[in-house]
This record gives C-alpha cells, sequence and structure tokens, in this order.
C-alpha cells in the first residue's frame, strides 16, 4: 500500500505537486457537496414539492395509468436487455456476482430508497416493489425467449411486443390528463422513452436508405439526414412551437408534447442512421458475399446477417445518442413551455413559502440528481450489454 | 439460350462433352476499369468432375470462380449452370446460388450466430425448411465434418480449421450441385490443413462436382480429375494432373511450377 503510494502519487517533485494540489482540491470540493449535502442544504423544498417534481398535477385517480406505464417500461427494457445478450459468463464467488448486482442495481436501489424517504408513504414503498417484480418479470420474459420455451415466438414479434408494450400504456396514460395538470420528471420520461423507441426503427431504415442503390431514395435520405444534423436542437423545438400551425388547423393542432415527441424523433433518427451507418459500413465485406452464395435475398442479408452485427457493434454510440436526448428533453421545457422537471424545479423556487431564499441549488441538485441517475444507468447497461455481446471478441 | 452458342466451347475446352457439362463458361471477359482480369475464358466442367484451378496472384482465378455464381459479374460471353444461364435476371441468379455452394478463404462465418445456425441458415431460410428440420439436417452435416460437438458454440471459439470445416457445412446444407472452394486452406496453419483437404476429399469421392482453387498441388495431383493453369487473366494450359505437373507444355506453366515446387 505505502509502496504503492510512493510509486504512483509521489515518485517525484512534480507528481508530489500535483498530487497534494489535487487532493486538496478534491477534498475541498467533496467537503463542500457534504456539508451542502447534510448540513445547509434546506431539502424540505424538494420533500414537499416532490409530487409536483416527478409528475406535475397528474389527476390523482389516472395515477395507476402512469405507474402501469413506468412499469412496462421497466418490463421491457429489461427483457429486451437479457433477451439480446447471451450465454451468461457467471462469476463462480458469490461475493463476485454480489459486486456485479451491486454495480448494476446499487444506484437505482439507492435513488429509489432516496425517493422513498422522502415520499415517506406507503404506496412509494409499493411500486417500488412492482418496480422489481416488473424488472425480474421482463428478465424472465427476455430468457424465455433465449432458452426453450419461448423458442417458437420469432425474434421481430418479441421485439414488437417489447416496444408496443410501453407505448401503447403511455399514449393511454397521456391521453388521460390535460397537458396543463401534468408535468415534472414523468415529461422527460414519457418524451424520451417514446423518442428512443420511434428514432430507433427510422433511424434505421434512414441508415439503410443512405445505403439503397436507388438513386432517389438515397438521396432523399441523405438530405434528411444531413439537413436535421445541421440544425440546432433547439431551434427546431421553437420551431415545431410555431410553424406546424402552418399546416395544421390550430384547432386541430397536437400539443406541445406531441411536437415535442416529433421534433425529438426526427432529430435523433438522423443521428442514430449516421451511427448506424457507420455500423454497417465496419460489416467486412465477405459476409454479404457468403450470404449471397447462400441463395439469401438482399433483404434477407441485411436483416438477418449485416444489419444485426452493423447494430451491435455501435451500441455504445446509439446509447449515446439515447443519452443525448433523454437530458436534451429539458431543451423542450423552454423551447414549447412544457412544465417538465427543469421547468417545475425553477418553478417551485417561487412559490410563497420559498421565494427569495436562494433555494435554487437544492432544487436544481434534485434535478441534476435524477438526469444522472438516468444517463448513468444507461451508459453502464450499455457497456454490460456490448461485453455480453462480446464486441471486440467476435 | 440455344446450345449453338456453346459448341465452339465445347470444343474448346479439352474436357468433356458438352451433354455433361455442368457449368459451361463460354468467351468470358470480365473488367475492372480498364484492367482485364479475364480475358476470353472458355471452359466446361463435366457433372462429378474436380477441377483445380492453380495460376499466380491476381491471375484472376477468385474472379473466376466469383463469376460462378455472380459475387462478379462478368461482362462479355456466357457462363451456364446447370442449363441455367447468368443473367441479370435476379431470379437466375438466386436459382443458380442455390445450386452452387462457395467456401472462402477467411471462412466468411456469420460471427453473431451460433455454428448451428451458421449452417442450419441456408435450408431456414433459402429452401424454407422448419426450424428443427433445418436444425436436424445441420447437425448432420456438422457430423458429416465430424465436429457436431461444437453446435452451439460461436464460431469465434473454434480453430481455424473448425471454422472452415463449418463453413463447408453451411455450404453442403444447401445441397448443392457444384461447390466452389477459394483457396480453402491459405489462411489456416500447417497444422489445420490436412483436417479441412480430408473433408474436402472425402467429398470428391461422394461424386461432387468441385472447382477448387488452391496452391495445394498434393491436393490436385491426388484428387483433380483436371487441372487449368491460369496467367494474366488467360487460361494458359488444361490437363489432367500428370499432364500439367510432368509435363507442362506452356512456357509459362513450367515456369510457375519450377517456382513453387
Ligand atoms: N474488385 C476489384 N476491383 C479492381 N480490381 C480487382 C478487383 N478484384 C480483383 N481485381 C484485380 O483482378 C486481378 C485478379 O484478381 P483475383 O483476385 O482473381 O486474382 P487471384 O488469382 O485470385 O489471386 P490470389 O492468388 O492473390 O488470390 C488482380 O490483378 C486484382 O488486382
Ligand atoms: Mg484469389
Amino acid at each position: 500500500m505505502i509502496t504503492w503510494i510512493r510509486r504512483n502519487l509521489f515518485r517525484s517533485i512534480t507528481d508530489s505537486i500535483l498530487t497534494v494540489v489535487s487532493a486538496s482540491i478534491l477534498g475541498f470540493v467533496v467537503l463542500q457537496v457534504f456539508q451542502f449535502v447534510f448540513i445547509t442544504g434546506r431539502w424540505e423544498i424538494i420533500q414537499v414539492n416532490l409530487k409536483i417534481l416527478l409528475v406535475g398535477r397528474f389527476p390523482e385517480d389516472m395515477m395507476f395509468l402512469v405507474g402501469f406505464s413506468i412499469l412496462a417500461t421497466c418490463f421491457s427494457i429489461a427483457s429486451l436487455a437479457s433477451g439480446v445478450s447471451r450465454t451468461v459468463e457467471t462469476t463462480p464467488r458469490l461475493a463476485g456476482r454480489l459486486w456485479e448486482l451491486f454495480q448494476r442495481f446499487g444506484l437505482i436501489i439507492a435513488t429509489s430508497a432516496f425517493l422513498i424517504v422522502l415520499a415517506g408513504d406507503l404506496d412509494a414503498i409499493l411500486f417500488g416493489a412492482y418496480v422489481l417484480l416488473a424488472i425480474l418479470g421482463g428478465r424472465l420474459f427476455g430468457r424465455a425467449r433465449r432458452n426453450a420455451s419461448l423458442r417458437k415466438l420469432p425474434g421481430w414479434l418479441w421485439v414488437t411486443i417489447n416496444a408496443t408494450l410501453p407505448l401503447v400504456l403511455i399514449f393511454l396514460t397521456m391521453g388521460q390528463a390535460a397537458l396543463e395538470e401534468w408535468g415534472g420528471f414523468l415529461i422527460n420520461f414519457y418524451l424520451a422513452v417514446v423518442s428512443i423507441a420511434l428514432s430507433f426503427p427510422l433511424g434505421v431504415l434512414l441508415a439503410l436508405g443512405r445505403r439503397s442503390t436507388l438513386p432517389l431514395l438515397r438521396w432523399l435520405c441523405t438530405a434528411y439526414i444531413e439537413l436535421l444534423r445541421g440544425a440546432p436542437l433547439f431551434v427546431l423545438l421553437l420551431l415545431a412551437g410555431v410553424a406546424l400551425e402552418f399546416f395544421i388547423p390550430a384547432s386541430i393542432a397536437p400539443d406541445a408534447i406531441f411536437r415535442a415527441v416529433t421534433v425529438f424523433t426526427l432529430f435523433t433518427a438522423a443521428y442514430l442512421a449516421e451511427v448506424i451507418r457507420g455500423g454497417l459500413q465496419s460489416i467486412p465485406k465477405g459476409q454479404a458475399e457468403a450470404g449471397k452464395a447462400l441463395g439469401l435475398s438482399t433483404f434477407k442479408i441485411t436483416f438477418l446477417i449485416t444489419l444485426p452485427q452493423a447494430l451491435r457493434n455501435v451500441i455504445p454510440a446509439q446509447i449515446g445518442q439515447f443519452i443525448s436526448l433523454f437530458k436534451d428533453t429539458t431543451l423542450a421545457g423552454v423551447a414549447l413551455s412544457v412544465f417538465d422537471l427543469l421547468n417545475v424545479g425553477t418553478a417551485i423556487t417561487k412559490q410563497d413559502d420559498y421565494l427569495g431564499q436562494g433555494l435554487i441549488y437544492e432544487s436544481l441538485a434534485f434535478v441534476g440528481l435524477l438526469f444522472w441517475v438516468g444517463s448513468y444507468v444507461m451508459s453502464r447497461e450499455s457497456q454490460r450489454i456490448e461485453k455480453k455481446l462480446g464486441v471486440g471478441i467476435r | 439460350m440455344s446450345n449453338e452458342v456453346f459448341k465452339d466451347a465445347s470444343k474448346m475446352s479439352g474436357g468433356r462433352d458438352s451433354d455433361d457439362a455442368i457449368i459451361v463458361i463460354d468467351g468470358v471477359y470480365k473488367r475492372f476499369k480498364e484492367f482485364e482480369a479475364l480475358k476470353n475464358i472458355n471452359m466446361q466442367v463435366g457433372r462429378r468432375e474436380v477441377v483445380v484451378v492453380i495460376g499466380p496472384s491476381g491471375s484472376g482465378k477468385s474472379t473466376l470462380i466469383r463469376c460462378i455464381n455472380r459475387l462478379e459479374a462478368h461482362d462479355d460471353g456466357h457462363i451456364l449452370v446447370d442449363g441455367t444461364a447468368l443473367t441479370t435476371d435476379i431470379r437466375n441468379i438466386q436459382e443458380i446460388r442455390k445450386e452452387t455452394g462457395m467456401v472462402f478463404q477467411n471462412f466468411n462465418l456469420f460471427p453473431h450466430l451460433t455454428v448451428l445456425t451458421n449452417v442450419a441458415i441456408g435450408p431456414r431460410r433459402v429452401r424454407g425448411l422448419s426450424k428443427s428440420a433445418s436444425e436436424e439436417l445441420a447437425m448432420e452435416l456438422l457430423t458429416r465434418v465430424k465436429i457436431p460437438e461444437q453446435a452451439d458454440k460461436f464460431p469465434a471459439q473454434l480453430s481455424g480449421g473448425q471454422q472452415q470445416r463449418v463453413a463447408l457445412a453451411r455450404a453442403l446444407a444447401m445441397t448443392p450441385k457444384v461447390m466452389l472452394f477459394d483457396e480453402p486452406t491459405s489462411a489456416l496453419d500447417p497444422e489445420m490443413i490436412n483436417e479441412v483437404l480430408d473433408a474436402m476429399k472425402e467429398l470428391a469421392q461422394d461424386g461432387m462436382t468441385m472447382i477448387v482453387v488452391t496452391h495445394e498441388m498434393g491436393f490436385a495431383r491426388e484428387v483433380a480429375d483436371r487441372v487449368v493453369f491460369m496467367d494474366k487473366g488467360e487460361i494458359v494450359e488444361v490437363g489432367t494432373p500428370s499432364e500439367i505437373f510432368d509435363n507442362p507444355k506452356e512456357e509459362r506453366t513450367k515456369k510457375f511450377l519450377s517456382q513453387i515446387l
């Protein structure tokens, strides 16, 4: 230990200075954060406004639908994650497995526990338990496909079930409340889930279209991709706020959420398309040739051979796009005046009880925490799936 | 397509009678931009015949056999496989690809599929067999190339020789009438070459029609009915193994053989 310290931290004078300086900065930051979190922070503003922050003023009697939509999303994600990966390399030792589980779920469980404590009621605990059940159920459904029981279920059907289940519930829920009533993190969550689910197939089609041998199709896809990648997301959102009226009469114009979903989907699809196209280009020509030599059609070569490998190769970049999308949903709040988490977070500091007390730090810290946890979990899962699929090995 | 076109071809081939031919190549040219990779190739392959193609690097051996299943499109001339003419018509191309199996130098197995699925994919997705029937067939073929125990692994977990035998099984699963081999042992470590050559010999003994591009002269001598020597995009000399190896007539053949033997 001491030799390690000496060798790695104090090898030379410069090393030692750097070590001391960075250690003091680190110590200072940690101390400040600790003080803020446990001593000076006035967290009652979060506690009092917890429901508004999470779901806005969503009608109480329809809350069960929100719950179902979240459970369905957890179920589907767990199912997809365990269904696409194969051969679980189990660590033989119990301690190792526990450590693995801790790495994967520790942060989620800690955050959930934190929220439950903040909420401080039985329903929250119950809901936490349901989420756990949904995740376990999803894993079972995912594994069932890989193992014997659901072998007969075609892959595309299984994916479709997983993708539509949460979407249907989310759309159902969104229809239950006027936009003024709901808000908070639920908006960011829904925007992200729906846009991810819709932009993925669109991105795949655009990528394939851009590689198509049909000139018109290729040209259209290229134009679309370059156009959207060249435009700032924020501008697109602002445009969606006003421009749709030009095309659609105001009476049937979709509300802000649908506009936001449209923009996020179209925008993310363009980026995804480029990522996926890169993946397709990385597949050796011999793969398609082997498919041709067997007599497979171009369509089957794409969907059975090249595309699955391409998607696998670019998992980190794809998830990266999804993480950006998740965080960018806060832009919708500003551009389209939707009451998303960030907007609610700033609004609560202007309540009579808290006005002028500088509680914006507490509020932003909470907002940031939720986004950070979400992003971090996605990024970790992407690494895990990548490892399980053996990227770089096969 | 009338038979007239091929009258000349059968004379030039020096091979068997054209009624017997399963592959007829007549006056075929292939160009990459200005470069002529194949120049006036005429050749026939009879049923159950094993033809070995040899020649220096860049002489067009790969291009020739890749034209037979249309991985390359020839520019001039005609190619007939089992009576079907290779044209731009995609149905003809698919028909011919179903009848011809190909084994590549670097295997080209599908890395994301198990060994069993690699072999079963052709029968299932092209011939439309059920999942269980195609897997049963795949298992039979894996047994035939002597690696049934590897069925559930992924290609990357196998040795080179094993991978190439999977590739062979994958091609055979389509019950092809002709097998094309493009340097099937060139990417293998020396100690694995024989296991692949043995599997190929067995296949030849079972009466498969084969066109093999290879540098394994021992295999050519032992298994080939005819040896074709190519150079600079042309067929320079055709003959039985002993004619080519012991008694080459052309200067270029002699020079090539002296360099490699
Ligand atoms: N796609 C291509 N584009 C341009 N030139 C090509 C292409 N494929 C092959 N060639 C050229 O055609 C010639 C014949 O190539 P081919 O691969 O058939 O040779 P080969 O006899 O198989 O050689 P080797 O023993 O090295 O495999 C070579 O000069 C090569 O450079
Ligand atoms: Mg070659």
